[in-house]
């Protein structure tokens, strides 16, 4: 680390996300104004230097030695995280690394892996692992009008209230795993601000041809789904099981294998809205 | 009739109560589990002093109606499979699960033991895997689940069907010899 602090850095930001206070470093101006867009949604400056985790970005200038290979790199405290020619590459690890190390070290909320809109006042939850189709079906609501929250991340705190974490949705082409970034307001959708209740928690996984034909599931069996997709838990299972717990019983869970997310979402948000009718009524 | 220490639950498993189940964290194999309502019952019950017949009666009376102690037998049995006992270890062989089950089936006035399980994710496989070419630092992070000279191979291990672990449900009221 003292080697890395030896070296000449022009830019640094120390900042606080969801309760963990991060540091970022660049060796070169303006760096840092690309690397804001991938700080955690909500993100706020801090004055303190003393921070959890500090990135320390070195970009390699142009102008050096014919033939040698030039390489960027990103440190997170003394480990490197990525070295490699393209920036776009190391920057990708760099929010990847960021956005992980948040979830895992926040005290203050949970995080659940999962795809999460709001819906008449109250938080629709998708959680699965990667390919499990979340992104999709997030979108198709968002396209039926649902209110944008995450694509990534369920953020629960003790009341088992979700919070927003509206980075821009990872939409995978069909040709690549690769993900391109889309804003919500791209896509016509709008952002949620508030924490929100959750209404019903979706288990889903995409099959070529299959209806939506959902089953619902007892609240210890979906609260057992949320810990299979909670970033922390082994880590801090005490608070984990406690914001799962408030979450699981204030909600319906349904689990079932999608085949178009068009079908699956109206489904959804119709069961969401029939939900409400009945709560009111 | 089979025989076995007297059951005692951990001490060191987080839980909490969902209506009638309940959801239980084994901190120490990272594992999550979900009793029903007849497991949560008998697994309650294990205190290191009540014999299975006792614990089959006081089920009984909470679900006012006879439980069989085979009823308990099973759950106990499950309760050790997934380590959520003191001592798991069987004292005397018993009579197969699937015997027992087809006995108590049929005459069966409450759910059977059930207890669903999962292996808790490490904080890498609780978020978007990385694409092939992305650096990485552990094979966790690539889709591919192969981080090699610090960039992700291509190719997914994680697309649906290729779940790291699943539930611990079986299906034993299946009749013997049945796959």
């Amino acid at each position: 680390m003292e080697k890395l602090d030896r070296l000449g850095w022009a830019e640094g930001l120390a900042f606080d996300a969801f309760g963990v206070r991060v540091g970022v470093r660049v060796n070169v101006s303006g760096m840092l104004a690309r690397l804001l867009p991938l700080l955690p949604p909500g993100w706020k400056k801090s004055r303190r230097l003393v921070t959890q985790r500090l990135y320390s970005l070195m970009v390699a200038e142009s102008g050096e030695r014919v033939g040698m290979r030039r390489l960027h790199l990103l440190y997170a405290d003394s480990a490197r995280v990525a070295r490699d020619a393209a920036l776009d590459q190391v920057l990708e690890a760099f929010e990847a690394d960021l956005h992980l190390h948040t979830a895992e070290a926040s005290l203050d909320v949970t995080f659940l892996h999962a795809g999460v809109v709001g819906w008449e006042g109250r938080a629709i939850v998708v959680p699965g692992r990667s390919f499990s189709g979340k992104t999709t079906l997030v979108r198709e609501m968002l396209r039926l009008g649902a209110t944008y929250y995450s694509d990534e991340f369920a953020v629960v705190d003790n009341s088992g209230l979700v919070h927003p974490f509206a980075r821009p949705l990872g939409i995978r082409e069909k040709s690549s795993d690769a993900q391109t970034r889309y804003t919500a307001e791209r896509l016509g959708a709008t952002v949620g601000m508030g924490p929100l209740p959750v209404g019903m928690a979706v288990i889903s996984e995409y099959q070529m041809g299959a209806r939506w034909r959902p089953v619902p599931l007892s609240q210890g069996q979906g609260a057992l789904e949320l810990l299979a997709n909670s970033v922390a838990v082994r880590k801090e299972p005490r608070q984990t099981l406690n914001r799962v717990h408030e979450l699981a019983r204030q909600a319906v869970f349904v689990k079932g294998t999608r085949g178009e997310a068009r079908e699956a979402a109206e489904s959804i948000l119709s069961s969401c809205s029939e939900r409400g009718r009945l709560e009111v009524a | 009739m089979k025989q076995r220490a007297l059951p005692r639950a951990r001490k060191d498993c987080l839980s909490r109560e969902l209506d009638d189940e309940v959801l239980i964290y084994d901190p120490q194999r990272h594992e999550g589990h979900c009793l029903n309502s007849t497991a949560a019952a008998v697994w309650t019950l294990c205190d290191g002093k009540n014999t299975p017949s006792q614990i089959a009666r006081i089920v009984s009376r909470q679900f006012s109606a006879g439980v069989d102690e085979l009823i308990v037998d099973l759950a106990l049995e499950r309760l050790a499979d997934v380590h959520l006992l003191v001592e798991p270890k069987m004292l005397v062989e018993s009579p197969s699960r699937r015997v027992a089950i087809r006995r108590i089936a049929a005459a069966a006035v409450i759910a059977l033991p059930l207890i669903t399980s999962i292996v808790a994710p490490t904080p890498a496989n609780a978020v978007t895997c990385r694409h092939g070419g992305s650096p990485c630092t552990n094979p966790g992070q690539c889709c591919s689940g192969i981080c090699a000279l610090g960039v992700c191979l291509f190719g997914d291990r994680r697309k649906p069907g290729t779940k790291i672990r699943s539930s611990a449900v079986r299906d034993e009221s299946a009749p013997e010899g049945t796959p």
